[in-house]
């Protein structure tokens, strides 16, 4: 299992979208307009770190002046602050590959978007985010805090470049996790050593981090949505609420681990909570329906539980709802140790 | 365990839609991607250094065909060129063709009246060989007569040399007996004349006969420059000898002036003077510790007695025996030499310096010592026979012809006459105004030993008579003070300053 966990960290850390990006026409003062530009954009990585390439692409393109630049997708600028990954999975119900995204070199949107001075900013607000999670993790942010200067510009060049390895190095020496995970991701060795033992209390809060730094973002979608495909694009940040909430570990009863559905119902009661008993009132009709394919009998139940919730997407990926949610915390989290999780909801509001 | 399980399975699917995931975007894209980006830009490069080397390539194409056509051009002209040359060339072959055949019988012609020439050359080099023999016989002929030529000139020349010798001598002759006649003078002639007639030896004889007092100065002679330190009569002779310091011996008629010889040789100045009893040798003493000798005929220099280590300060030769001379120095010795050899016979030393010495005798000398005394010596013993205080110093002693008296002066201005016999003072001279002139003063006596004539520092002569106490006559003349005096034994007397000589008579 630990090389499953290495894998996932690998996959996430390697994850790119692919991204196919134009610059806008009010921006052309080249004939023929230049050809778009491809590239891959990490997924832990953040827009403004791909400026220098795209403008030296565009250089040859862009009238005279300097202004900051930023990128649209479907008429909603993008956030810059917001990963790559995140803003592909949670604005792109149906995966786009290559992403379209456009560019902007003039009329930056100051009145949405906060103001961005390149590198440095972006580099200060990954400090902060990790700043966040370092206080929920342990309750306090002294570790980030007491960070040599040499040691925060090597963690920022590491996540930059995508470098895990060089990640690792530093951030062990933060001591934030990982996350002790139940019984289900020990190797048989330490659960039978566990079962010897198994009289010794659980003291999750001796030292252990028991909270864990999440970051909701719930985009609302026709309740009566067929297919994920045909979610109208996202017009407005308003229709995407962005919800920072830690997660507080607690033993579930008759349960061995916590489940990412509990998580979730605990983080997202409004839509989790009573609705899910509905969900499950319904269950049996909306599970008739589809018990023929076995392969996705487990999807099914998900969907049948939440009603509302469309769907879950993690670093790209739909999890299923009984997954341990400590091993998506461990091994799914941003560089800055928050777990970016797109919540896809119906809303009546057409 | 079941749900463990379901979890399991749920962490393996979610790892697997990552795989799916990673295939479908990075996986799927970025190989294209990088594609894309990485080969235009090494194409574009590629193709634009292709380019821009085909156009190089272009522009030396253009250039070589530029060149090329250029040299097309100007090698067609020179084609031209050279083919109206060619048809020059080939009109200029024949006309040379028909040239060369009537230069060829022009040759032949030519040779034929070269043979010719030859042959006359040939003739006319024997000749010229004939002719050229001829020569030569008469230049050895020539060369001949020129040698026997020049032998008789040299022949010639020498004759006439030896006649030119031959001529030389009899001026010389002449001029020696014209020199002779000048000192002898037409005066001369007639003293002698004079004297043979009343007998010279009979008159020369001491107090036989009465010397006048010379009252005029008869002659002046400019005789030595820088001084005239001392003079000195030949015995029975009027010849007057001179010594100064102008380093050379004088001798000079007493009659006329006349200068007979002069003798050279002389270092440093002459002191005192001496005359050998035959009269054949001149002595002087001289400042530079050495006596000189001359013979007296001719001149030329007999001896340099060395031995004295400073100024010799007076010289007296014997009248007894012709080779001995005593002279006294101012290094306290009285040295005695013998002119035969030039050696100094023997050296008497004396308590103080000898300023002036003279024989008495053939073996007895006196001398007058800067101490005051005058002393007599034995010269056979070399020991002082006798001492008497004289002076405060004595600067001079003169002895009298007849031997009989010592005149001594000193620096106390006073003139003393000794008797030698007694060895007493038989007179004593001194007048206002004569004043001895430091250690040159040298007063005389007359030659009959009545008068007594002394220099003075006021430039005259003082004369005192021995016999009668009188008042000296004084003879005036002198522009400096008078050095040396001396009274010959014909007459006349002789004194003498910086530059002249008074003859008085």
């Amino acid at each position: 299992m630990a090389a499953a966990h290495e894998e996932a960290a690998r996959r996430v850390w390697g994850g790119a979208v692919p991204l196919q990006v134009h610059l806008h026409d009010a921006d052309v003062t080249a004939f023929p307009p230049p050809p778009p530009f491809l590239t891959l954009g990490p997924r832990i990585g953040y827009l403004p770190l791909l400026i220098p390439i795209i403008k030296a692409h565009f250089s040859n393109a862009l009238p005279p002046g300097v202004d900051t630049v930023w990128f649209e997708y479907k008429g909603l600028p993008l956030k810059w602050y917001v990963p790559i990954g995140v803003l592909f999975d949670l604005l792109c119900a149906e995966p786009e590959r290559p992403w379209n995204l456009i560019v902007h070199f003039r009329g930056y949107p100051s009145e949405i978007l906060s103001p961005c001075e390149g590198e440095d900013s972006v580099k200060w607000s990954y400090m902060n985010s990790l700043k966040e999670a370092t206080f929920i993790i342990t309750g306090n942010s002294k570790s980030v805090m007491n960070m040599s200067q040499a040691d925060q510009i090597a963690l920022w060049e590491a996540v930059m470049k995508g470098n895990l390895d060089g990640f690792k190095n530093i951030s062990t020496r933060l001591k934030l996790g990982p996350f002790e995970e139940d019984g289900l991701v020990r190797t048989a060795s330490t659960e039978r050593q566990r079962q010897q033992g198994s009289d010794e209390p659980e003291s999750p809060g001796s030292g252990r981090p028991c909270r864990v730094p999440v970051r909701l973002y719930v985009r609302g979608v026709q309740e009566d949505l067929e297919d994920i495909e045909d979610a109208l694009p996202v017009s407005d940040w308003e229709s995407v609420s962005y919800i920072n909430r830690p997660f507080e570990i607690r033993k579930v009863e008759g349960r061995s681990y916590i489940t990412l559905e509990h998580a979730l119902q605990t983080l997202l009661p409004e839509f989790f909570s009573s609705d899910a008993q509905n969900a499950e009132e319904l269950d049996p009709a909306a599970g008739n329906s589809d018990t023929t394919d076995p392969s996705r009998s487990s999807q099914e139940a998900d969907t049948t539980k939440k009603t509302k919730v469309k769907l879950i997407r993690v670093q790209g990926i739909e999890l299923d709802m009984d997954i341990p949610f400590l091993w998506v915390a461990n091994n799914l989290k941003n560089p800055e140790y928050y777990l970016h999780v797109c919540v896809y909801v119906g809303t009546r509001k057409q | 365990m079941a749900e463990a399980e379901a979890g399991r399975a749920a962490i393996r699917r979610a790892l697997r839609s990552l795989k799916r995931r990673h295939l479908a975007e990075e996986g799927a894209h970025s190989p294209a991607i990088e594609a894309l980006t990485r080969p235009f830009a090494a194409h574009a490069l590629e193709w634009k250094e292709k380019a821009e080397k085909h156009e190089l390539e272009l522009q030396q194409c253009y250039k070589a065909q530029s060149r090329l056509s250029e040299q097309l051009v100007t090698e067609i002209g020179e084609g031209k060129a050279s083919k109206a040359l060619l048809k020059e060339k080939e009109e200029m072959v024949t006309s040379l063709q028909a040239e060369l055949e009537k230069t060829s019988e022009e040759n032949v012609q030519l040779k034929q009246s070269l043979d010719e020439k030859t042959k006359a050359l040939d003739l006319l080099i024997q000749e010229h060989q004939s002719v050229k023999a001829e020569l030569e016989q008469a230049l050895t002929k020539l060369k001949v007569a020129e040698d026997e030529n020049q032998s008789l000139i040299d022949r010639w020349m020498l004759e006439k040399m030896k006649d030119a010798e031959r001529l030389n001598e009899a001026n010389a002759m002449y001029e020696e007996m014209v020199l002779k006649l000048k000192t002898a003078g037409v005066g001369g002639i007639q003293h002698n004349a004079q004297q043979e007639a009343d007998g010279i030896i009979r008159r020369s004889e001491a107090g036989y006969m009465d010397t006048p007092i010379p009252s005029t100065c008869t002659i002046t002679i400019r005789a030595h420059d820088g001084g005239c330190g001392s003079l000195m009569f030949e015995h029975n002779s009027d010849k007057l000898i001179s010594g100064g310091q102008d380093q050379t011996v004088k001798i000079w008629g007493a009659y006329t002036g006349a200068l007979t010889s002069t003798l050279h040789g002389v270092l440093g100045s002459v002191n005192d003077l001496a005359v050998t009893n035959d009269n054949k040798f001149v002595v002087a003493a001289c400042s530079s510790n050495k006596l000189f000798v001359w013979e007296v005929n001719g001149g030329r220099p007999r001896h340099t007695l060395t031995g004295h280590t400073k100024n010799v300060s007076s010289v007296d030769a014997s009248w007894v025996k012709s080779c001995v001379v005593a002279s006294s120095s101012n290094d306290r010795t009285i040295k005695i030499w013998d002119l035969q050899t030039g050696f100094c016979k023997s050296t008497i030393m004396s308590a103080s310096n000898p300023n002036s010495l003279a024989f008495i005798d053939g073996d007895i000398i006196c001398s007058g010592h800067r101490d005051g005394n005058l002393r007599l010596w034995d010269i056979r013993s070399g020991k002082c026979t006798t001492q008497i205080a004289a002076h405060l110093d004595v600067t001079s002693v003169c002895v009298s012809r007849s031997k009989n008296f010592v005149l001594t002066s000193g620096r106390d201005n006073v003139h003393n006459l000794f008797d030698v016999r007694t060895l007493e003072v038989c007179g004593t001279f001194r007048a206002t105004g004569n004043r001895v002139v430091g250690s040159w003063g040298k007063p005389c006596i007359s030659p009959d030993d009545n008068c007594i004539a002394a220099g003075s520092s006021d430039g005259s002569v003082y004369i005192w008579s021995r016999l009668k106490n009188e008042t000296p006559t004084i003879l005036e003349g002198h522009s400096s003070p008078v050095l040396a005096s001396a009274w010959c034994g014909l007459g006349p007397l002789a004194t003498s300053d910086r530059n002249h000589i008074y003859i008085w008579s």
